[in-house]
């Protein structure tokens, strides 16, 4: 008994030694003491390696938390398995590589455009093979197309396709069958207006059964119609593509993995739809649980899946079979790991080459550093210098992101039965607001001149983040740093707030003897969900700086659980909202159309006159090629949004990422989800 | 005896309908939109994508309605398939697990299984033990020790002590690593050659000759079950020495220690028996508990059991899964319920006669 008591304790002992010798530090085997003295490269790549080094230098194993909905590359729509489609399968196109706007052939040799700007004609490589052995044909890509738009429905990203081909505002094949029962199958063909549109039921819209009793000569006619914007010779490997109107982000929206060529033969053998235009409407709208091929893949791409273990793993083999050199890395393995002192202890065992690090944890990586890479926007590259020969791990900044938190006013309130308690008393008598309280342009402005970026972005962010000049991002057509921005200015916010006239009587409140905002006050709650400290702190200033103005003036932060938070937007209950926005395709259209014309203006009901300022240059920007002179058009856009002021635009926050030293040949592209792993070696 | 387990068997049914009762039950607080934001990740990008969701999952319909359809399931008016129906085994998709629920719990549960086979052992045998000796040598130092330990054992969080064992066993040592398998072990496993025959590695390892993928497999579930084992340790021993105390002070032990029975006699076939009884409870709720998925354990271990997949669920508001979870953990619990009456009836004729 002794003898057990004194092992434990000697073992409890020896743990607690052992614990505390351990630590971050312990990772990092010292190969030297001496400083490096290395000239700065590019991209990490001729930086000196660590003493930490990998266990396999034939797999790279990255490890985060999330996992693939479904593994069709058509239906997906999420970054955990866009991660593995991107890598097995393979689209006409593809990013050039750190560039987010220009583009190389990938499947395609090359392709042209014709004249008119709505024609685009492919030319295939010969000899790609699918992982299955099958050839890859022009047969094959259009099949992959129509298949897309023919299933997409509410949870997949075909929107994105279905625009360029049908026109502007459409999003899903439910609405052609509609117009086609509306307005006949030539109106496929000739178009219909946006007013024709507008006078759509919008019932089929993700209703799978009501699609399927559609009469069978549209659903028929709806495929052929689609079938007939695609011309292939698949003898020549070529593919030509109709596009309803010229469509400046085209080769951009399709260089998602949404885009990638299947093998119909294997669709169909798998008991996925097998191209007949009899049978597409079984196969609509599909979700993870009646998608036959939702758990296997069989692509053109570098690597094949070779197994995926929910909950798991999801492991990629290399292609030996490749149309282009096969990749260097021989296995890719993805663990999926919710608890970040796991991860972290992979990441000191050499058992992850890659691990997700919250911001928080941040703090706990960045003692690891040896080496600084920080962006360079004229070099579309990190450049770097290493800063201590000893530490394992390159530290990516500065390169700013693709996701944005912003804040929207509604213009015009639900208040059902007058039960909606975000508005307080739903009047301007100082305990609430009344429904159209953001209609009026002053509030709206004097919101803006009373937020405070520079503290939300050192508060919040570290101080590594940037204001967004306007609605589009860096590095696209729209973003100028000329562009009109607001700017945080107290004595402005209450100019603004002197200059508004809630109660209607054509004077300024802060000159109305009846009383009016100024005099009354307000009450509102900004919404935000449980859990996200980001979105409460905005409210939490937005809070504080108001109230500072007037102390009559108050925003009360009210955490939501997610499915309460989403139904206060839907349903238009919250005045003050704060959501984000992650774009699909690194292009202007992708955040004008959302903020401006459909998903959050809609949300927000926008003023229709103030949208139909909007539309015509929303419309007007897709269609014009030329970046100088789309340029032009947001740049107009992007006065009538400040003019107007329908929210408050936030910040992007910039990289601030990890990986061994040892880990090259990065592509850092943002639109890819994670990495492309084609490229990449370890040393 | 057989009236009694009939008796408790019969029970069954009865209260895996109050079960799921209570759980629909609970979720119908919350308005259908509310309910159909449950199914949603992030805001919906079309705006009738909530709608469709409502319409799809039939959450306006009134409650009886929607209860029999999770029940029964519906039939597509077209092909005639059935959808849904937990009477029939399915319990909708995973949105979490990426699976149906039925097939998610059919591939976490060996692993969950697996693992507590492996550690009941530990957890029990030896916590038993130690509460054995810590009240035969009544105040010496074993139950000195034993008090000192089961303090610590019960005031050091498991997360603490799983994250302790992980920093030294694998971060430093490279001894135990976390998860199921390594990836080596994990591709032999993920092929054709290998056969599945129990669902359980540690098992199917063996059936199919390969030593290395159940030491494998073996490295892997040390730290879960020393962290389980660690925990229970310190509830079995206090419950097991107070109750071990309490039969050696009874008159029959005096009786069999005047007889001039030996020492190990008395403890080990008169004393111990009789203390196993609020034992045996405890022992009941320490393997349910198991079963049911260790939480903690498994999530700072990584290791893929049904509690890992249960807590992504709850944390993502995966309410499809989370309903299949409870109600198998309901399952296990009335189960194991009705293994311990009858177990009781076995070891104390007095309940049974009751």
């Amino acid at each position: 008994m002794r003898k057990l008591f004194t092992l434990f304790s000697l073992l409890v002992i020896a743990s607690l030694a052992l614990a505390a010798c351990g630590g971050a530090d312990t990772a990092a085997p010292s190969t030297g003491g001496e400083e490096a003295t290395q000239a700065p490269s590019t991209g990490g790549d001729g930086a000196a390696t660590s003493g930490f080094t990998s266990k396999d230098p034939t797999t790279f194993v990255a490890v985060s938390f999330g996992e693939p909905d479904l593994l069709d590359p058509a239906l997906d729509y999420e970054t955990a398995g866009g991660e593995v489609l991107q890598n097995v399968y393979e689209t006409l196109v593809t990013y050039k590589g750190n560039y987010l706007s220009e583009f190389e052939p990938l499947l395609a040799e090359s392709w042209e455009l014709s004249d008119d700007g709505t024609v685009y004609t492919f030319k295939l490589h010969q000899g790609v093979k699918f992982h299955d052995g099958a050839d890859l044909t022009a047969s094959d890509v259009a099949y992959s197309f129509v298949r897309g738009m023919l299933q997409g429905g509410g949870s997949s990203p075909q929107f994105l396709i279905i625009e360029p081909f049908w026109g502007v505002g459409t999003s899903d094949i439910s609405e052609m069958v509609e117009v086609a029962q509306v307005f006949g199958l030539e109106a496929l063909e000739d178009g219909v207006s946006t007013e024709e549109m507008d006078e759509l039921p919008y019932e089929l819209y993700d209703n799978v059964e009501a699609m399927k009793e559609v009469d069978s000569e549209i659903l028929v006619g709806v495929c052929e119609a689609l079938y007939s914007r695609f011309e292939v010779d698949d003898a020549a490997g070529t593919i030509s593509m109709k596009l309803a109107l010229p469509w400046a982000p085209f080769i951009s929206t399709i260089a998602g993995y949404w885009s990638a060529a299947m093998d119909q033969d294997w669709v169909a053998a798998n008991g996925g739809w097998d191209g007949s235009c009899e049978t597409w409407q079984d196969f609509y709208a599909m979700q993870p649980e009646n998608d036959p091929i939702y758990d296997i893949a069989n692509g053109t791409g570098p690597f094949i899946l070779d197994h995926w273990t929910p909950g798991e793993e999801i492991v990629l083999v290399r292609n030996e079979d490749y149309w282009r050199e096969p990749a260097k890395l021989e296995r890719v393995v993805l663990q999926n790991v919710g608890e970040w002192s796991t991860r972290f202890a992979m990441m000191q065992a050499g058992d992850a080459d890659w691990v997700a690090v919250p911001p928080e944890n941040r703090s706990q990586m960045d003692a690891l550093v040896g080496e600084t890479c920080n962006w360079d926007a004229a070099l579309v590259d990190y450049v770097c210098e290493v800063t201590d020969e000893t530490k394992p791990f390159r530290l990516t900044l500065g390169r700013s992101g693709n996701t944005r938190s912003d804040i929207f006013f509604n213009f015009n309130v639900a208040n059902p039965d007058g039960s909606n308690t975000y508005l307080g008393s739903g009047k301007l008598d100082g305990n609430g607001i009344p429904t159209d309280f953001f209609k009026d342009i002053h509030v709206r402005k004097a919101f803006n001149y009373c937020f405070d970026w520079d503290t939300y972005i050192a508060d919040i962010f570290n101080g590594e983040a940037i204001q967004s000049k306007s609605l589009a991002i860096e590095d696209m057509p729209g973003y100028n740093d000329d562009d009109p921005t607001y700017s945080f200015d107290l004595a402005k916010c209450e100019e603004e707030f002197k200059l508004a006239d809630l109660d209607k009587d054509g004077i300024p409140a802060g000159e109305d003897p009846e009383g009016d905002i100024w005099t009354t006050g307000f009450r509102l709650s900004g919404t935000y969900n449980q859990g996200n400290t980001t979105r409460q702190t905005l409210v939490e200033m937005l809070s504080l700086n108001v109230n500072t103005v007037n102390d009559k003036f108050i925003i009360e932060s009210v955490g939501l659980p997610w499915p309460a938070f989403l139904r206060s937007i839907n349903a238009k209950l919250a005045p003050l909202f704060f959501v984000g926005w992650h774009e699909d395709i690194h292009d202007p259209h992708n955040w004008y159309v959302p903020y401006l014309v459909t998903f959050y203006a809609n949300r927000q009901s926008i003023d229709p006159e103030i949208k139909a300022q909007f539309v015509p240059l929303v419309n007007a920007g897709v269609l014009e090629s030329d970046p100088a002179a789309r340029n032009e058009i947001y740049k107009e856009l992007n006065q009538l949004v400040y003019d107007n002021a329908p929210g408050i635009i936030g910040v992007l926050s910039t990289s601030h990422g990890f990986m061994p030293r040892y880990v090259k040949g990065i592509q850092y592209n943002q639109n890819y989800s994670n990495f492309y792993y084609y490229p990449m070696y370890k040393e | 005896m057989v009236n009694y387990i009939i008796r408790r068997l019969l029970l069954v049914p009865l209260l895996l309908f109050g079960v799921t009762i209570l759980i629909f039950g609970m979720l119908q607080f919350l308005t259908p939109v509310e309910r159909s934001a449950l199914y949603v990740r992030e805001i919906p990008k079309n705006e009738r994508q909530i709608e469709g969701i409502i319409l799809k999952y039939g959450l306006d319909k009134p409650l009886y309605v929607q209860y029999w359809r999770w029940l029964v399931g519906t039939t597509d008016q077209v092909t005639g398939e059935r959808n849904g129906g937990i009477l029939f085994g399915d319990f909708g998709w995973s949105r979490t697990g990426g699976q149906p629920v039925a097939t998610l719990i059919k591939n976490r549960f060996p692993n969950t299984l697996d693992l507590t086979l492996w550690a009941v052992g530990p957890v029990i045998l030896v916590g038993i033990w130690l509460g054995v000796q810590a009240a035969v040598h009544h105040n010496g130092f074993a139950d000195q020790a034993g008090r000192i330990f089961s303090i610590v054992g019960t005031s050091f969080p498991t997360f603490v002590f799983g994250l302790l064992m992980l920093m030294i066993f694998y971060a430093n040592l490279q001894w135990f690593p976390p998860g199921r398998l390594s990836t080596e072990a994990s591709i032999v496993v993920n092929s054709e050659s290998f056969k599945t025959y129990t669902s359980l590695l540690t098992i199917d390892s063996l059936l199919n000759g390969r030593f290395d993928i159940f030491i494998d497999t073996l490295r892997h579930m040390i730290l879960p079950i020393l962290t389980l084992s660690y925990i229970s340790w310190a509830t079995f021993l206090r419950v097991t020495r107070s109750s071990m105390l309490e039969t050696l002070r009874q008159d029959y032990v005096t009786t069999a220690r005047a007889k001039g029975l030996p020492e190990r006699d008395v403890i080990y076939k008169h004393a111990r028996p009789n203390a196993m009884i609020s034992v045996i409870t405890l022992a009941g709720f320490t393997v349910v508990g198991l079963m049911g998925g260790v939480v903690i354990t498994e999530t700072v271990f990584d290791y893929p059991g049904i509690g890992k997949a249960a807590a992504e669920a709850a944390g993502q508001l995966d309410v499809v899964t989370v309903l299949g979870f409870a109600l198998f953990n309901g399952l296990i619990l009335i189960v194991a319920n009705v293994v311990v009456d009858i177990l009781y009836a076995f070891v104390d004729p007095r309940v049974r006669l009751s």
